[in-house]
């Protein structure tokens, strides 16, 4: 469960003061909101980055335990951008092996090595229909399958929970509906709470809860 | 009509860059034409030359160590300071760091931290005892070499990393990876170095070929028995008798040989690193060893440090300081300044004449480079502009010694400004490329919609626009030809003395205080360029510089 109390957002502009935000296993929360109100900042301060062009204030939580003192490593929050950041020097399998816990473990319950964790990698995109991408470098991608990568390998770190940036704001309107109603299927099945940034209010999956920052925005100017 | 002059004014731009891009490969392959003929015997001889494997392993060891030593240092520095405050001020001091010649920095060290050097005394002195000898860096050996080479080739590593950080999105793969649960050190090293490795290919080259013929350091501090292969080349190639003529035509073969050996090399470390990390990358290592980065965070203030203590030291034995004095015993006088101040005023002269019609020259064929590739929409790659400073310099300037020759040259600065050519334009054309290609045509476009033509418009924007580029490559082109060694020496043949002839010449001698004079006043010129250079550039407001790309 994450939970977010005691909100306050101060931007050169103006200030915006969040109600407790508590999303349980598998909930999403989509935040939507004019340019520049602080959406993305607010993401990054979640996720424990250093925000240098607002002031953040608040209580985060994940499952009780307080991570306002601990760095984004430690948080073991994912994150998925509009560009998803696939690392252009490893194919799609090692992309999501350098996600894939370093202490994971086979059913003897020793560490798995090299060959083995690769095995895990292609089950994870068998299952997703993408097995044929496995050998594929990120630029040998198009939008919808970088997308998918992006959140297969973002859900393969096993995160507590997930972080979404307009993940797919570059995609055409038919795939974008798509994969975020599959994105979203998955981060259901999988448990992961989850806070996504989106402009396309039309295509907030139906099951997910609505902020929209303009609501809790206070001008100063 | 107009086409036709247009065709005749294209041919010729290309014919005019394509001969000073391409007098190094003409000179590589005019050094391979054998002077005499080649027997068996002689290749036997060749072969059989006292101590010839050494030399080869030695030189190719530190054309390798030093360059990847450097690379992988000034990857730390760079990953310390990128997303720092201070990196501001480590950018606009890597210039003048760069412009600190290799000559300086070498004999700098010796006089610093060999046995009897300021440092290592002054460090001694502290306990009150005498330092065993042993201990110092040797004055002429492998070490002081790599060391040399390896702490001055930092600063050029760090402004081509600059310059390559700024095309990828670093930012965010590091966010990604901390987000994954790996510390920034781990994501540094198995997300941006494969990918800055790799396109870090040619600089690396430029430093070995740099390493593999590099003479007047070679002399200096290099080993003794035996010496490094470009010494012993270099005599070949000076002597006259037909034994030492054949050897410096199997010589050269040989230098290509190793050079080949150093590109495969290039190649054979970047597969093996580049698989390591990704090993790493599939295992998830913590990747713990990428803490030993946080040592280079030191690493400004270390090479400021060390730059300032070589100059100061220089600076001290130039004004009468010695091994056997203190500070209070020192005979201290300018009287070395005021003698060699006589002699010294020819060689400077020379250099200044050469270093500033070279550079000016190297700048204005690279604008015409860049401006034919863009004329022509025919981009040629950058290996091809670089020719100059990725060929073993002691192959191709053979090659023009021996043209010079046949052509009846005479031994005058005109042709020794025409042997730096190539140098000064390919290090222009490293500094020129990025801001030049990537200049905002919108600019351009705006002014043709005022109705300016094609000409006034390249003047009055492009060129405007692009002038603190044009003032770094200017000041980067006459550093360059300032240091230049091999091209004076064997196309002047002694007749054309510069102040880094004279500074080697006086530095093979034991004579170390007039030697601090000459390499204080070869240091103090490209100091001086890069000082006028961001003088004028700050002076000039709103235009697109190098740090810009």
């Amino acid at each position: 469960m994450l939970s977010i109390s005691n909100c306050h957002i101060h931007t050169d502009n103006g200030r915006i003061e969040l109600p407790d935000i508590t999303l349980k296993s598998g909930e999403l929360l989509v935040l939507t909101g004019p340019s520049g109100m602080g959406k993305s900042t607010f993401l990054h301060w979640i996720l424990g980055d250093k925000i240098t062009h607002a002031d953040i204030s608040g209580d985060i939580a994940l499952n009780d335990i307080p991570l306002n003192g601990l760095n984004i490593e430690q948080r073991r929050i994912g994150l998925l951008m509009q560009d998803v950041h696939l690392f252009p020097h490893l194919n799609v399998i090692d992309n999501i092996c350098f996600a894939l816990p370093y202490s994971l473990t086979g059913s003897n319950g020793k560490k798995l090595h090299k060959s083995q964790r690769r095995k895990v990698a292609i089950n994870m995109l068998d299952n997703i229909d993408m097995g044929y991408v496995a050998q594929h470098y990120p630029d040998q991608l198009s939008g919808g399958e970088r997308s998918r990568v992006g959140l297969i390998r973002a859900l393969a770190n096993q995160p507590k929970a997930l972080l979404m940036d307009e993940p797919f704001a570059a995609l055409d309107p038919k795939t974008g509906a798509l994969v975020s109603q599959w994105a979203y299927n998955q981060l259901q099945e999988r448990g992961v709470p989850s806070i996504m940034v989106s402009h396309d209010i039309k295509n907030i999956p139906p099951q997910a809860q609505h902020l929209d920052l303009a609501t809790y925005y206070h001008s100063t100017k | 009509m107009a086409t036709k002059i247009r065709r005749l004014t294209l041919s010729a731009g290309w014919l005019v860059v394509a001969l000073v891009a391409g007098l190094p490969l003409f000179g590589v392959i005019v050094g391979l034409w054998p002077s005499v003929p080649i027997s068996e015997a002689d290749v036997a001889r060749f072969f059989a030359y006292n101590g010839l494997t050494y030399s080869i392993t030695n030189t190719l060891f530190i054309s390798l160590a030093a360059p990847l030593l450097a690379l992988y240092v000034a990857f730390m520095v760079y990953s310390q300071y990128r997303f720092n405050p201070r990196w501001q001020t480590l950018e606009k001091r890597l210039a003048p760091l760069l412009s600190l010649p290799h000559l300086a920095v070498a004999l700098g060290l010796v006089y610093l931290f060999s046995s009897g050097g300021m440092v290592f005394n002054a460090l001694w002195g502290l306990f009150g005892q005498t330092a065993p000898d042993w201990l110092g860096l040797p004055r002429k050996s492998l070490l002081t070499m790599v060391l040399a080479i390896s702490i001055k080739e930092v600063p050029f590593f760090l402004l081509i990393l600059s310059a390559l950080g700024r095309q990828l999105a670093i930012k965010d793969w590091l966010l990604q990876g901390k987000a994954l649960g790996y510390t920034e050190g781990a994501s540094w090293w198995l997300l941006v170095f494969p990918i800055m490795l790799k396109q870090s290919r040619l600089a690396l080259l430029a430093a070995m070929a740099y390493s593999l013929s590099v003479l007047d350091i070679s002399l200096l501090v290099g080993p003794n028995i035996p010496q490094l292969y470009a010494v012993v080349l270099y005599n070949w190639q000076t002597g006259f008798n037909a034994y030492e003529q054949a050897n410096a035509f199997l010589g050269n073969l040989m230098l290509l040989i190793m050079l080949g050996l150093l590109i495969v090399s290039i190649y054979g470390h970047e597969w093996f690193t580049i698989n390591r990390l990704r090993i790493n990358a599939v295992m998830a290592n913590p990747f713990k060893i990428a803490r030993l980065s946080r040592l280079f965070t030191a690493w400004l203030g270390f090479f400021s440090l060390l730059t300032v203590a070589i100059l100061i030291t220089f600076l001290l034995w130039s004004f009468g300081w010695n091994t056997q004095s203190t500070i209070s015993t020192a005979n201290w006088s300018f009287s070395l300044w005021q003698d060699e101040w006589f002699f010294m005023q020819g060689p400077l002269l020379h250099s200044l004449n050469i270093a500033f019609f070279s550079s000016l020259l190297g700048v204005a064929v690279t604008l015409l480079a860049l401006e034919l590739q863009q004329q022509t929409n025919r981009k040629l790659p950058d290996y091809v502009w670089l020719m100059a400073i990725l060929l073993p310099q002691l192959s191709m300037v053979y090659g023009w010694q021996v043209t010079h020759t046949g052509l009846s040259g005479s031994y005058s600065t005109g042709w020794i400004i025409l042997s730096h050519l190539p140098f000064t334009f390919a290090y222009s054309y490293l500094v020129l490329r990025g801001p030049f290609q990537s200049l905002n045509q919108h600019y351009e476009l705006v002014a043709a919609s005022f109705g300016y033509t094609y000409w006034q418009r390249w003047w009055r924007v492009r060129f405007m626009l692009l002038r603190p580029a044009l003032l770094s490559a200017l000041a980067i082109a006459f550093s360059v030809s300032v240091a230049q060694y091999i091209p004076t020496l064997m196309i002047g043949a002694g007749r054309v003395t510069t102040i880094t002839t004279e500074a080697v010449a006086i530095a093979s001698g034991n004579e170390q205080s007039i030697t601090a004079v000459y390499i204080l006043v070869q240091a103090a010129l490209p100091f001086i360029a890069f000082l006028i250079a961001s003088i004028l550039a700050q002076r000039i407001r709103g235009s697109f510089d190098a740090e810009h790309q």
